[in-house]
This record gives C-alpha cells, sequence and structure tokens, in this order.
C-alpha cells in the first residue's frame, strides 16, 4: 500500500504520458460546444455572403475568409493546447512587453474607420491585435495573480493588477477602442474575484469607480458621446440618425420570430438596413435568419461553454491555471452580455465582437488560444493513474 | 489491494466554491436578462416588427402603360413608341458637396450644360427622393459610360423608357404636338389619377387634349428593395398596367403635305412670315389637313429638348409654338361679308334680288368711308355685290342690320365663340356688341364702327378655322359642325372604343335658300375673275377673298394687311347644290402683295389635291407691294 502523490505536472511529464491519456483529459465537451458556436458563426457568415451578392467561395468573401481564419484558428487551438501552459508563466513579461508593443505598432500605422487605428493589414487579412492582447494580458495577470497567492487579501494586489493593466489599456483607449477597454477591464474584474482576491476592497474600488461616473459624465464626456451613449435608450426620436443602427437591429431580431425568416433570408440582412451587419451586429441578423429558437441555441452554448471554462478553472490545480481560465470565463460573459445586450437594445452601442459569431481572424484567433490554453491545463493535470 | 488515497496538496485557497457559484449565478442572470429582451422584441413586440422589416423592404411602384399610338385617317402611323436611354437623378442620393463634380461630369458626357441640368433638378416637381429625368434619348455608348461609372455619379440612374417617335416631325407637330416632364402644379392637381413626379404628359396637340385616352392606366407593383432604394427584385404586381388607346386622326397626311408645300411655296415666294391652311370635309366637320407655318419639330422634345433651343422658339416673334389656324385671331377682313349678307338676307332687310347703290364712300358725319373700288360698282344685288366685295355695298347692309343683329349671325355662323376643336389652346375670337364695347372700353359702338364690323374690319377677330367652319356650314346648307382632328379612338387591341360621330353645334336659324344665294355669290366671286385666273382651273370651285388691315400706318398712310381666302368645291360641279366635300382656307399674314397670296396659295393646293393639269398660278401676284383699295 502506498500514497500516490498528487503534485502539480512538469513539463517531461507530458512525453511520459501515453498520448490516449492526454486524450482521455481533453475536455471534449469545451471543443464540441466552441467549434458548434464557431458553426453558426459560419453560417452567418456564408448568409452575409450570398446577401451581398458574392459567390461563396470568391477570394475575400466573407464565407472564404471565415473558413481560412478557421483553419488558423484551429492551428493555433492545436499549438496552444500542444504548450504547457506553466511554461507560459516564463515567457510572461515578455508577452506583456510584446503585447505592449503590438498595440503601439497599432496607433502608429494601424487602420481603421474615420481616423481609428484599429487593426494592421497583413496582406489580404486586417489583423486587430487588441484581441490578443485580451489573451495576452490573461496570461499576464494570471502569472501576476498567482504569484501574490500570499497577498490575496491586500489592496496591493489589486492595485498591482490594475497598475499592470492600465498600459494595455491606455493604449486600446487610445485606438480608440473603448468596447476593448472595457473587456480588458471585466477580465481584470472577473480574475481578482476568481482568484480569491479581497472581495471588500473589490466592493470599495467598484464604488469608486461607480461614483466616478457621475463626474466623468459632466467633465470628460463629450455631447456627442454622451448623446451616442443614450441614443440607445430612445432609438425611436432619431430614427434615420443616431437611432438608425438599433432601429434596424431591433427590427430585425423582433421580425425573426420564433424559427426566423430561414438562413439567407432576413430581409434586413439581404436589403443592406442594417449597417455592419457582418460584425458589431450580426447577432441581429442571425436573430432575424435563425429567429428566437437560434438565438437560444447560441445562448445555451454560450452557457455551455463557461460552465466548461469555469470547470476547467475549478480542476486546475494551480493559481496560474485558475486565473487564466477565469479571465476567458470572464471575457466571454462579458462580451456575450454586452454584445447581444447591444444588438437587442438594452446597452449601450460599443465595439465589442460576439466571440465565434462576429467575423474576424483576431478574434478567432484569440479566442482559440485562450481554449488552446484551457485545454492545455485539463490535460496536463495530474490524475490519479495505476 | 488497497486503493492509494490521493492527497490533495493543491491550496484551497484559490479555490472558493461560493465564488465560482457567484459566477455562474451572474452568467443566468445575464443570459435570463437577454433572453427576457429577446422575448419581448420576438415575440410580445414581433408582429410590430415584422410589419416594418416589411415596411422597410417592400415599396410600391407604379407600372407605367404604353401610351397609345397615333395614326392617320389612312392608317398611316404618325407616332410610335421606341426604347430610348433616359438619365435620371434621385436628388436624396446626390450628396451637397459631390452636386458640381456630378452635374459637371455629366454635362461633359450628354453634352447638356450645366446650368441646364442644375435648373432641371431644382425644377423637380417631386420630392427629394423622386427621380428627375435630366436627359432622354441617350445614345446607348454615353448611357453605357454613365452606367458604368455610378459610383462616381452617386444619384444617377440609367433608365429605359419608352420615347415618342413622330414620324413627320414638323409635318404633324401642330396638330399631334408631343409630350414632356410634368410641372410641379400639374403634378399637384393629378397625383390622385397615378401621375409620377418624373411622368410625361402631354404638353401640345392632341398628345395633350387626349392625355387621358392615350396614357392608359399605370399598373403597380410591389417591389422589393435595399437600404439604398436599389431595386432587388419585383414581387408582385398588383395591377396590370392598361395600355393607352390609339387616335386615328382625321388628318390626311397626303392632304398635309400637300397644303404645307402649297403654304411653303407662297411664304418662300411672297416672303411671308406666317402662313395657315386648313382643309375640312364641310359635311362632318373633319379636318383633313391644318398647317400652320412657322411650326417646329415635335421630335426635338421628345429627345428632350435643350433649354436654349426651347428658349429660341419662345422667343421667335412668329411664335412657332402656336397653332396660328386656332391659337390666335386675326381681322377676318372681306371674308366677313358672309355674315352680313346671310344676315340681311335672314333678317329680309334685303331682298334676295334687291339692287343696292354702291358709292365711293358713305360718309357719317365727318368721316368717309371708302370702297376699295374708289369708282364704285354702281347697282349691285347681294350676288354681285359678294362677287365685288363691294365695301359700300356692305356698308349698307351692317347699318340696315345693325350691330346686335350682325352680332347675332356672325354667332350663328360660329365667331366669337370657340368652334370646340379637338385641339388645345383655342381662342374665341371677338364680335363686338354694344355689351362687349361698354365692357371692354365703356363706351357705346360708334355707328362708324357698325360699318367696320359688316366688313371684317375694326373690332373684328377670327380665327382662321373660324371663317373655315363658317363656310363649310354655307358650304353644306347651313350645318354648323365642331371641327374635329381625331376621327376614332381604338384600344390596343384595334377595337373601335369611339367610332366618328360629326358633332353638330347648330342649324343656322336661316332658310337653304339664302344659304344658295351665297353659294352662288361665292362662286361668282370666282368667275366674276374677281380673283383672276380661278375660274380657268377645271375645278369648279366657290369662295371669298379678304384682305384684312392691321397695325400701324407706314408714311403713304397704307396699312399693312393680312390675305385670305377661303374656298368650297361642290361634289357636283354644281354650288347650288350643298354637297361640298372640301373646304379649304388659306391666310398670308402680313401679306403685303400685289395681289392675293391666299387665292394663289389655295389655287396651288386645289390644283395639287385635284391633279390639275397645267400650272395656273400666277406668281406675279406675289411681288411685294399694296394695292389697297384692295377687294
Amino acid at each position: 500500500m502506498g500514497v500516490l502523490k498528487a503534485e502539480p505536472a512538469r513539463a517531461q511529464d507530458w512525453a511520459a504520458k501515453s498520448v490516449g491519456a492526454a486524450w482521455r483529459a481533453f475536455d471534449w465537451q469545451m471543443a464540441i460546444f466552441a467549434i458548434l458556436l464557431a458553426g453558426f458563426g459560419q453560417a452567418m457568415a456564408y448568409s452575409n455572403t450570398i446577401a451581398a451578392g458574392d459567390g461563396v467561395f470568391d477570394a475575400g468573401s466573407t464565407f472564404a475568409r471565415g473558413l481560412i481564419w478557421t483553419a488558423f484558428a484551429l492551428i493555433a487551438f492545436v499549438i496552444s493546447a500542444a504548450f504547457d501552459y506553466k511554461w507560459l508563466r516564463t515567457f510572461a513579461w515578455p508577452l506583456y512587453f510584446a503585447n505592449l508593443g503590438l498595440l503601439g505598432l497599432t496607433l502608429v500605422i494601424g487602420d481603421g474607420v474615420s481616423g481609428a487605428a484599429r487593426w494592421i493589414a497583413l496582406g489580404p487579412f486586417q489583423f486587430q491585435f487588441s484581441e490578443l492582447a485580451k489573451i495576452l494580458m490573461i496570461i499576464v495577470l494570471a502569472n501576476y495573480i498567482a504569484s501574490r497567492q500570499k497577498s490575496l487579501d491586500s489592496i496591493w494586489t489589486i492595485l498591482g493588477a490594475c497598475a499592470l493593466m492600465v498600459p494595455a489599456w491606455l493604449l486600446v483607449l487610445l485606438q480608440p477602442d473603448l468596447g476593448t477597454s472595457l473587456v480588458l477591464a471585466a477580465i481584470l474584474a472577473g480574475m481578482l474575484f476568481m482568484s480569491g482576491a479581497s472581495v471588500r476592497w473589490l466592493t470599495i474600488l467598484a464604488v469608486g469607480i461607480i461614483a466616478a461616473v457621475p463626474i466623468a459624465w459632466t467633465y470628460i464626456l463629450r455631447d456627442y458621446q454622451k448623446g451616442r451613449l443614450l441614443s440607445f435608450l430612445y432609438p425611436e426620436s432619431d430614427p434615420q440618425g443616431s437611432g438608425y443602427q438599433l432601429l434596424q437591429s431591433q427590427i430585425a431580431v423582433g421580425s425573426g420570430g420564433l424559427f426566423g425568416k430561414g438562413l439567407t433570408n432576413g430581409t434586413q440582412n439581404v436589403g443592406d438596413f442594417l449597417p455592419v451587419q457582418t460584425t458589431d451586429f450580426v447577432f441581429a441578423l442571425l436573430c432575424e435568419e435563425l429567429g428566437f429558437l437560434g438565438a437560444m441555441l447560441v445562448l445555451g452554448l454560450f452557457i455551455a461553454l463557461i460552465w466548461r471554462v469555469l470547470l476547467t478553472a475549478w480542476r486546475s490545480q494551480d493559481p496560474f491555471g485558475l486565473a487564466i481560465a477565469a479571465g476567458i470565463a470572464s471575457m466571454l460573459l462579458f462580451q456575450l452580455v454586452v454584445n447581444v445586450g447591444m444588438v437587442i437594445g438594452v446597452m449601450p452601442i460599443t465595439g465589442i465582437p460576439l466571440p465565434f459569431i462576429t467575423h474576424g481572424g483576431a478574434s478567432l484567433i484569440s479566442i482559440a488560444v485562450g481554449l488552446g490554453i484551457l485545454q492545455s491545463i485539463n490535460i496536463r493535470q495530474i490524475r490519479a493513474e495505476w | 489491494m488497497v486503493a492509494p488515497a490521493i492527497v490533495d496538496e493543491r491550496p484551497t485557497r484559490e479555490r472558493q466554491l461560493v465564488r465560482f457559484l457567484a459566477f455562474g449565478i451572474a452568467v443566468l442572470i445575464g443570459v435570463s436578462g437577454l433572453t427576457a429582451r429577446l422575448v419581448y422584441l420576438q415575440f410580445v413586440r414581433g408582429q410590430v416588427y415584422q410589419a416594418r422589416a416589411e415596411q422597410n423592404r417592400t415599396v410600391t411602384e407604379a407600372l407605367p402603360s404604353t401610351r397609345g399610338l397615333i395614326y392617320d385617317r389612312k392608317g398611316r402611323l404618325l407616332v410610335a413608341n421606341e426604347p430610348s436611354y433616359t438619365i435620371k437623378i434621385r436628388p436624396a442620393d446626390l450628396p451637397f458637396s459631390k452636386r458640381d463634380e456630378v452635374v459637371a461630369r455629366l454635362s461633359g458626357l450628354l453634352g447638356i450644360d450645366q446650368a441646364d441640368i442644375n435648373m432641371t433638378i431644382d425644377a423637380n416637381p417631386g420630392s427629394r427622393f423622386d427621380l428627375v429625368r435630366v436627359a432622354q434619348d441617350v445614345p446607348i455608348a454615353t448611357a453605357n459610360l454613365i452606367a458604368e461609372e455610378r459610383l462616381a455619379l452617386p444619384g444617377v440612374e440609367v433608365a429605359v423608357e419608352s420615347k415618342r417617335h413622330y414620324t413627320d416631325g414638323p409635318l404633324t407637330s401642330q396638330i399631334i404636338g408631343y409630350t414632356g416632364a410634368i410641372d410641379a402644379d400639374t403634378l399637384k392637381a393629378l397625383k390622385d389619377q397615378g401621375y409620377q413626379p418624373d411622368d410625361l404628359i402631354g404638353q401640345a396637340g392632341v398628345e395633350s387634349s387626349y392625355e387621358s385616352t392615350l396614357r392608359g392606366v399605370y399598373g403597380q407593383e410591389t417591389i422589393e428593395r435595399d437600404a439604398a432604394g436599389r431595386k432587388l427584385q419585383v414581387l408582385s404586381t398588383d395591377r396590370e398596367a392598361q395600355p393607352g388607346d390609339s387616335l386615328v386622326l382625321t388628318i390626311d397626311t397626303k392632304e398635309q403635305r400637300l397644303a404645307e408645300k402649297a403654304v411653303t411655296w407662297a411664304m418662300n415666294r411672297a416672303n411671308l412670315k406666317r402662313g395657315v391652311m386648313i382643309v375640312m370635309n364641310p359635311q362632318t366637320g373633319e379636318i383633313l389637313a391644318m398647317v400652320s407655318l412657322p411650326t417646329y419639330d415635335n421630335n426635338k422634345f421628345a429627345e428632350g429638348i435643350s433649354r436654349k433651343d426651347f428658349q429660341k422658339l419662345l422667343r421667335n416673334p412668329e411664335k412657332p409654338l402656336l397653332n396660328h389656324a386656332i391659337n390666335e385671331q386675326f381681322p377676318p377682313g372681306s371674308t366677313y361679308k358672309l355674315v352680313t349678307g346671310l344676315g340681311v338676307l335672314a333678317d329680309k332687310k334685303l331682298g334676295p334680288t334687291e339692287l343696292v347703290q354702291t358709292k365711293a364712300y358713305i360718309q357719317i358725319g365727318a368721316d368717309k368711308f371708302w370702297d376699295w373700288n374708289r369708282a364704285g360698282f354702281g347697282r349691285l344685288n347681294i350676288r354681285s355685290g359678294f362677287a365685288h366685295s363691294s365695301d359700300t355695298f356692305f356698308y349698307q347692309m351692317a347699318q340696315r342690320l345693325g350691330i346686335e343683329r350682325l352680332a347675332y349671325w356672325a354667332h350663328q355662323l360660329g365667331f366669337g365663340a370657340k368652334s370646340g376643336i379637338d385641339l388645345p389652346g383655342e381662342v374665341p375670337g371677338i364680335v363686338p356688341t354694344n355689351q362687349w364695347k361698354q365692357d371692354t372700353f365703356g363706351q357705346p359702338i360708334f355707328p362708324g364702327e357698325v360699318l367696320q364690323a359688316g366688313i371684317g374690319q375694326g373690332y373684328d377677330t377670327v380665327t382662321p378655322l373660324q371663317i373655315l367652319n363658317a363656310y363649310a356650314a354655307l358650304a353644306n346648307g347651313g350645318r354648323l359642325y365642331q371641327p374635329q382632328v381625331v376621327r376614332e379612338v381604338v384600344d390596343a387591341d384595334g377595337t373601335v372604343v369611339r367610332p366618328f360621330a360629326p358633332k353638330l353645334i347648330r342649324k343656322v336659324k336661316t332658310s337653304a335658300e339664302n344659304f344658295k344665294i351665297m353659294r352662288l355669290g361665292a362662286r361668282e366671286v370666282v368667275t366674276s375673275r374677281h380673283t383672276f385666273n380661278l375660274v380657268d382651273v377645271p375645278v369648279v370651285i366657290a369662295g371669298k377673298t379678304g384682305t384684312a388691315e392691321f397695325g400701324v400706318r407706314d408714311s403713304k398712310g397704307l396699312l399693312p394687311f393680312h390675305n385670305w381666302f377661303v374656298a368650297f368645291v361642290p361634289k357636283h360641279k354644281n354650288v347650288a347644290r350643298p354637297d361640298s366635300e372640301l373646304a379649304v382656307i388659306g391666310f398670308a399674314y402680313d401679306s403685303n402683295t400685289v395681289g392675293n397670296v391666299a387665292t394663289e396659295m389655295v389655287k396651288y393646293y386645289l390644283q395639287m389635291h385635284f391633279h390639275v393639269k397645267g400650272d395656273y398660278r400666277l406668281t406675279y401676284l406675289l411681288n411685294k407691294g399694296n394695292f389697297y383699295g384692295g377687294n
């Protein structure tokens, strides 16, 4: 009779373990939920391509680009799953500075709509590094939190995490990309909370930030910004102007009904009534074409995926893995609620993509990397073996 | 073997179940909130949004009908519909900042002045969202070029429309007219009848007077459109367009051509500014030919006339856009003696053979009213008085009738009122009465003015058609018909919808005998050689000349004058019988020739019409000069 000691795995364990054992630990459910969500995204890309009158497999069509990005995302997923996530701790600081460098570069040479600097052109593709920044910041913050296990009760742990976040946050805000900066804030909060940081201090800080909102509202935001933020409350007041997007979005959602109009049959989609239909507002067209049932399926898949991510956090044998999983879960939840909320008119319009569904290579690849790391966490937990 | 105990050495600090539960609850709350909102949008408000999505994408659009065609009485096609390219602008889609650039580019491509394009856009009768037609009948190459450049030309659209092609252009333009863009006021009035802001509507001739017949009924279709208003597909045809009915004119193109040839010859030879000829069947009121020169080419309008060309037509002092046969009134001169003569016989103020002494002049107070023949003609009866056109004879007849009875008989013969011809813009002319003089000048008619009224001078004004129609009544024995240029209306299948029927205005209230006397008088005009060699033409012609002074006296105290000649041809060479089927009037505006140009004009027409061998025209009569004392 002996005692089998469960301890954190080491790098060489990977080689020692049979491939079969690794696959058993692989979270198939998480992968399947993710693939189904990506499938919904690709279905909407197909519909958009048809609506735009392009050939489905034409180079440059939304659908074809989606397929290419999906392939890249799968590769990124496999690589990051094969990679021992614990090594990431070694790279945390280089990753941090690489992240700041890429965001800085985006500001300098990036392109975007109306003067913004959002993405960098890579040949025929555009890559939005702020999407990758979310994952990189999750790794960096997880490393930081894991290293502060002894002082989680201290306010300084929280402030330190904030200090780490601020440079990246400012660089994103300068693009300007309000949406991503909000996501980064949500990730930070979620990771600190789930990792066990002081609830008392987190609450105090949250109250402080909420208290600061009226001050920012009065003294920092300009009238047009306020108007844009508030227009979601009264879309009918200016149906051809600021409310147009939202109104058309709600018309798309509302006209979908239970079963939807059928893929490629959405009149709001085909008629091009909804601007940015392929990006931030794609969920509206999903509701229009696939109806309430389709929307529920997507929301259900998101719940299931977040559940699997939380399970990974729970199972993780080290605080680093837990923090990473918590960050990804926070990111998914926040983006889901804010994007869908925006589409259906209960959240202000901020440029936040819906993971998997919104078309965009950076978003998809970032998520794939994140899920790959989660699988790496799953695979590398020591199980009882005898 | 005992299973090994697993010692979990992980720190428990980082895994707090309550926090996981809290996160899970946050997920559920978030998704539930979204679900609730989705339920509200898709079920509670679903109907509303479905309706709005439908409203978004569908729009009903008018389906133009095919405009009816126009044939002459022999079935010759005078107007055809041809497909042609049209360039239209939807002002709402043309950003103001780009307008100058787009207009400049269009101007270059279409060869239209920028100012014209801008004026057309600004004169758009519809809203900013309605299309404005800026160019018609654009060559296909230009249309393709514009279609290819659509990205650089926002708001510009190329459409294929049906264009009117007028087979004979200027020859029949005064009768057929043309179509043109509807203006704002007309659109407002006709919107209920389905007129569109970019519609074409008849603007002159029968295109205008038979607009509702020719137009048909526009259909309606529901189309699916995108956010930019572009047509995606036709969803349903709610109502088929009904093609317009076609017109068969009373006009005989062959006669029209002969009449035009006669007028053109006279105008060139006598250097006239305006000339008119109308040919009519006195038995029915059908107009066989109607020429008014100078005229215009209605195909220019069909192709979209340039503002410059249109201004040129408007500024031309000879008013080529007016049909001088009906749209203008002139003094009738001696042709009006029919009214005086018939009136005095009808009122029995003159016996059929009663002789009246003619004189050099008639004196009223200090004024002398001269005969054109300053020697007088001696004693004349009504026939010879008419034949010689003795002014002093008819002065006395006018005195016998008085102004009111004279006006009565003028009205009986159709003067002072629109004939009711189915062409737009007819003027009524003036038949002076005491009342009229009082209303117009605040004075009664002076006795001298009665004399002038009796010989078609003074206040008398008429249209050429009115004189012809009065003589047609003479020729047919007293029936005044409403002249018509449209004989039948036929539908798209060729079935006659409205057959021809003569429209009798009135039977003139005097005996057939009196008309016969006047017809014999009219024949004597010819046989007495008052009209020179017209009697030598081997056709029995009766008629009446007129020389009507107007305007301002020249240095020799002479007035400029117009020439008239109105004639009819009895069917069986016997003017005693009211069987004529051919009446013609010639009018030479401001002629000032040695002889009566109008007579030569009508003579030439009749020669051609009857295929007379030999040419009886007396060209020296067309030399400039002033033979007044006149006829």
